[in-house]
């Protein structure tokens, strides 16, 4: 063996260690820190115990906290022992291979672990009639990443590991939630602007409203639905001819039993926000007068100023309604003017509004309406049916790979073979190493990608036969085989990458997880045939001595 | 000097098993109705519901029938799992999806005891048109793309001739799709631009061939030199068919529900793929060839 050979043996093993620590985090065992609350039961710890049997787990406990070492452990199954009763926290322990070479963990997608995925679309439309301009996209772009941290606050709330949220476009944003099962609860904090104004009641116009509808809708109560209720919003407005300055909305009451908000009667109110959220510097929680839970607030100074003015003497005795999300909520009457800058914000509020309402007062209120445009959620159990099939599928179709390549090129088969194996090797440490997320459609990728790999092998070794038909030496063909067909590797393998990096630039996640994993799929394989193998053909025709070769 | 395999002789029976795929094809998915678009293109709902044991098709076609709701029910994975995949999709654009949705879960909720949501997808009608636009956009920019990686490689004749047998590939797969009433939604749009990149590997492979023998012989016939590339790299072709139909075999029977008509696209066009590198492709140059030589 020559010298040269000998330095690329030992590159190419260095290389095979390399990848292999690289997957450790992801398919060897991992550490979950789980710790308890001082005040957990007895009953709470064995929940946590029997959630991993000791048949799969080891688990050492040190005071209040538990170290669980096994298989399988991912965010998914962090954040459910997150909801825990008794369960302070738990945090996946990074693996030593993470620390010690900057390797990452594959993440499976949601689709696979199980989770929500949400796309919000900014709705710019009430901005762009308010302001009387379209927004441009820079603006558009300013409003989105506004609102985009609004939301990062909103979910991190929740307690939801290692969310995902980010920009689609310049209209749209996408949070992806892993292991989130039933995301209505999130849905209903992230899709509220949490928009709170002050706005003068008209008492002439609302009392024509109510009026109207006395008489043309007696007895029935105001529809559901949202869609209705604009409508005959619409209709009503155009009853009394309301002018310009003025809007109906409608002022919501809760109900005695189902403790739902519904639409009690119309309120007419002027267009000229009196006090904007956006006006307030500080809101809290506390008591009132009544002992009932309000939001106190202190104003900015010019919304202090604001405030003085509505409440001054030419407005005493008019209503001032609380709009909270386009919904007349409290209408109290204006006594005395308020120059301080301090209010309360009172009405009939359940102890969780009050704590949203000051949260959204103090975070700000999302600049732009959003609302939920697609929803994917998956439950866990049908994900971890599609690792198990995308597993058996990989096994089984790599298997009949493998045994064909052996019966149709016998030695030189299993060298392709060994090629094979170290192809996805290298694919799981690639995608480790950027920190990958894989979907059902990067299954499949990898899967498929298994199936093109060895035709880098079939190209080469055709064309050694070739030569070898062509009575050439085993060696001298060799090396024809391999520099002939590296063309015709190379560019037919460009071809198929340039389709995966398109399919790349298409939006959804699963499907670049497709392309992802093709793309490297076939670097990989490019790598071992060209490289690997051919390392491997070398050595064995390097003494010139072989006769024949087994292919 | 091996045997030489006369493809081109047999050019005419593989254009008319061409055109008699693409009339049958049509005419099928003209009788199944159109294209069966799924929900990521024109909006709706889907829902992957696990039912009680006893509760089957028609008894959820007749709850849903009751309320008004027109969905297709398709039962998934094993029969005592009891599971199903129920569809809607849009019938308005105005149509709000999230409230319909929820109206839907509620339904199942409320008509069958211990019913349990496995999974939930919405699509809104914007997000449709915005898929349907950019997988347009996508598959012009792939040819143009390909078009000129080739053209640069090789020349024109074969760039183009690549190009016609990758058209072919996917007007009979999406055709297919319509055949087989194959639902169209994003998993099948990332299928057929697989195959598209197989497709062209394939064709890339004769031709990289054909170029090396019009190198060593200048006499030879253009139809005999492309017969002899296309015999010499037979071999090659069928063997790569064959060992990534082998992947997508063990897709297509294990992969589960998820993968299962993605596989079926896969095994289709590949085969498709395959077959239009030996027959369209290559008699495509051939045909431009004698076109150029004879204005000359």
């Amino acid at each position: 063996m020559s010298r040269g050979l000998i330095y690329k043996g030992i590159f190419i093993v260095c290389i095979i260690l390399f990848a292999i620590i690289l997957i450790l985090p992801t398919v060897g065992k991992n550490t979950l820190r789980v710790v308890m609350s001082t005040t957990a039961t007895q009953e709470d710890i064995q929940a946590v115990k029997l959630r991993f049997p000791e048949s799969n787990y080891t688990i050492t406990a040190r005071e209040n906290e538990f170290f669980i070492e096994g298989y399988n452990l991912n965010v998914a199954v962090m954040n459910e022992v997150k909801q825990y009763h008794g369960v302070v926290d738990a945090q996946l322990l990074p693996h030593w291979a993470e620390k010690a070479l900057l390797a990452k963990k594959i993440n499976l997608g949601l689709d696979l672990q199980g989770g929500s995925y949400l796309v919000l679309q900014a709705n710019y439309h009430k901005i762009e009639e308010k302001t009387g301009k379209p927004l441009t996209n820079t603006e558009k772009n300013e409003i989105t990443e506004q609102a985009l941290e609004l939301l990062r606050n909103r979910v991190d709330k929740f307690g939801v590991a290692e969310p995902s949220i980010r920009p689609k476009g310049n209209d749209a944003i996408e949070i992806q939630l892993p292991g989130v099962k039933d995301p209505e609860a999130v849905k209903k904090a992230i899709g509220t602007t949490g928009q709170v104004e002050y706005r003068l009641v008209d008492d002439v116009y609302t009392q024509k409203a109510n009026q109207w509808l006395k008489q043309y809708y007696a007895g029935k109560a105001l529809p559901e639905e949202q869609l209705e209720l604009n409508k005959l919003a619409d209709t009503l407005s155009n009853a009394i001819a309301l002018p310009d300055t003025l809007e109906l909305m409608f002022y919501y009451e809760r109900h005695p039993q189902t403790g739902k908000l519904f639409a009690a009667y119309p309120m007419v109110l002027e267009k000229k926000v009196a006090l904007a959220g956006s006006d307030i510097s500080k809101a809290w929680v506390a008591t009132d007068e009544y002992q009932q839970l309000a939001v106190h607030f202190n104003t900015t100074p010019e919304g202090a100023a604001k405030f003085a003015e509505v409440t001054s003497e030419k407005n005493q005795g008019r209503k001032l309604a609380i709009v909270i999300d386009d919904k007349v909520r409290s209408a109290p009457s204006i006594r005395v003017q308020i120059n301080t800058g301090q209010a309360i914000i009172q009405g009939d509020f359940t102890h969780e509004e009050v704590t949203a309402l000051a949260r959204i007062i103090k975070e700000g209120a999302l600049p732009v309406d959003l609302s939920i445009v697609e929803e994917r959620t998956v439950g866990p159990t049908l994900g971890l049916d599609s690792i198990q099939s995308g597993v058996k599928a990989f096994v089984v179709g790599v298997t009949g790979i493998m045994l064909f390549m052996f019966v149709y090129y016998k030695f030189s088969g299993l060298i392709a073979d060994f090629g094979l194996l170290l192809n996805g090797i290298f694919m799981l440490a690639l995608l480790s190493w950027l920190g990958f997320t894989l979907t059902l459609p990067g299954i499949a990728g990898f899967i498929l990608t298994m199936g093109m790999a060895v035709d880098a092998n079939v190209l080469i070794y055709e064309r050694i036969k070739e030569e070898l038909r062509a009575g050439k030496t085993p060696r001298m063909a060799v090396t024809q085989g391999f520099s002939r067909a590296f063309w015709t590797i190379f560019d037919s393998n460009i071809t198929t990458l340039l389709s995966a990096f398109v399919l790349s630039q298409f939006g959804t996640g699963p499907i670049k997880g497709f392309a992802v994993t093709l793309s490297i799929g076939i670097i990989c394989s490019m790598f071992v045939a060209l490289y690997i193998t051919r390392f491997i053909f070398e050595m064995i025709t390097s003494r010139g001595t072989l006769q024949k070769l087994s292919i | 000097m091996e045997k030489i395999i006369p493809f081109f002789k047999y050019r005419f029976v593989a254009y008319s098993l061409t055109v008699v795929l693409i009339i049958i094809f049509s005419l099928q998915t003209y009788r199944n109705g159109g294209f069966n678009w799924g929900i990521d293109f024109v909006g709706g709902a889907k829902i992957t519901v696990k039912f009680q044991q006893g509760v089957d098709t028609a008894q959820i076609r007749k709850v849903l029938a009751h309320n008004a709701i027109n969905a297709t029910i398709q039962q998934v994975g094993k029969d005592e799992d009891n599971e199903y995949i129920i569809a809607t999709k849009l019938t308005s654009r105005t149509e709000n999806v999230e409230e319909s949705t929820k109206a839907l879960r509620t339904i199942l909720q409320t008509n069958f005891n211990n019913a349990e949501v496995l999974s939930i997808e919405t699509v809104g009608p914007a997000i449709g048109d915005f898929l349907k636009r950019s997988a347009g956009k996508l598959i012009a920019l792939s040819i143009i793309i390909m078009t000129v990686y080739l053209a640069f490689r090789f020349e024109l004749k074969y760039s183009v001739g690549a190009m016609v047998a990758l058209i072919h590939d996917i007007i009979l797969t999406v055709l297919f799709c319509g055949f087989a009433n194959i639902e169209i939604n994003i998993p099948i749009l990332a299928a057929i631009l697989t195959i598209y990149g197989y497709s062209v590997n394939d064709t890339i492979i004769i031709f990289d061939r054909v170029r090396e023998n019009l190198q060593i012989t200048t006499k030879q016939a253009f139809i005999d030199v492309i017969d002899k590339s296309i015999t010499q790299t037979i071999s090659r072709t069928l063997l790569t068919l064959l060992t990534t139909l082998f992947a997508v075999f063990a897709l297509y029977m294990m992969g589960g529900e998820g993968l299962n008509e993605f596989a079926t696209i896969l095994l289709f066009g590949l085969s498709i793929g395959t077959f239009s590198s030996l027959y369209i492709a290559s008699p495509f140059v051939m045909y431009w060839e004698k076109l150029t030589s004879k204005q000359s």
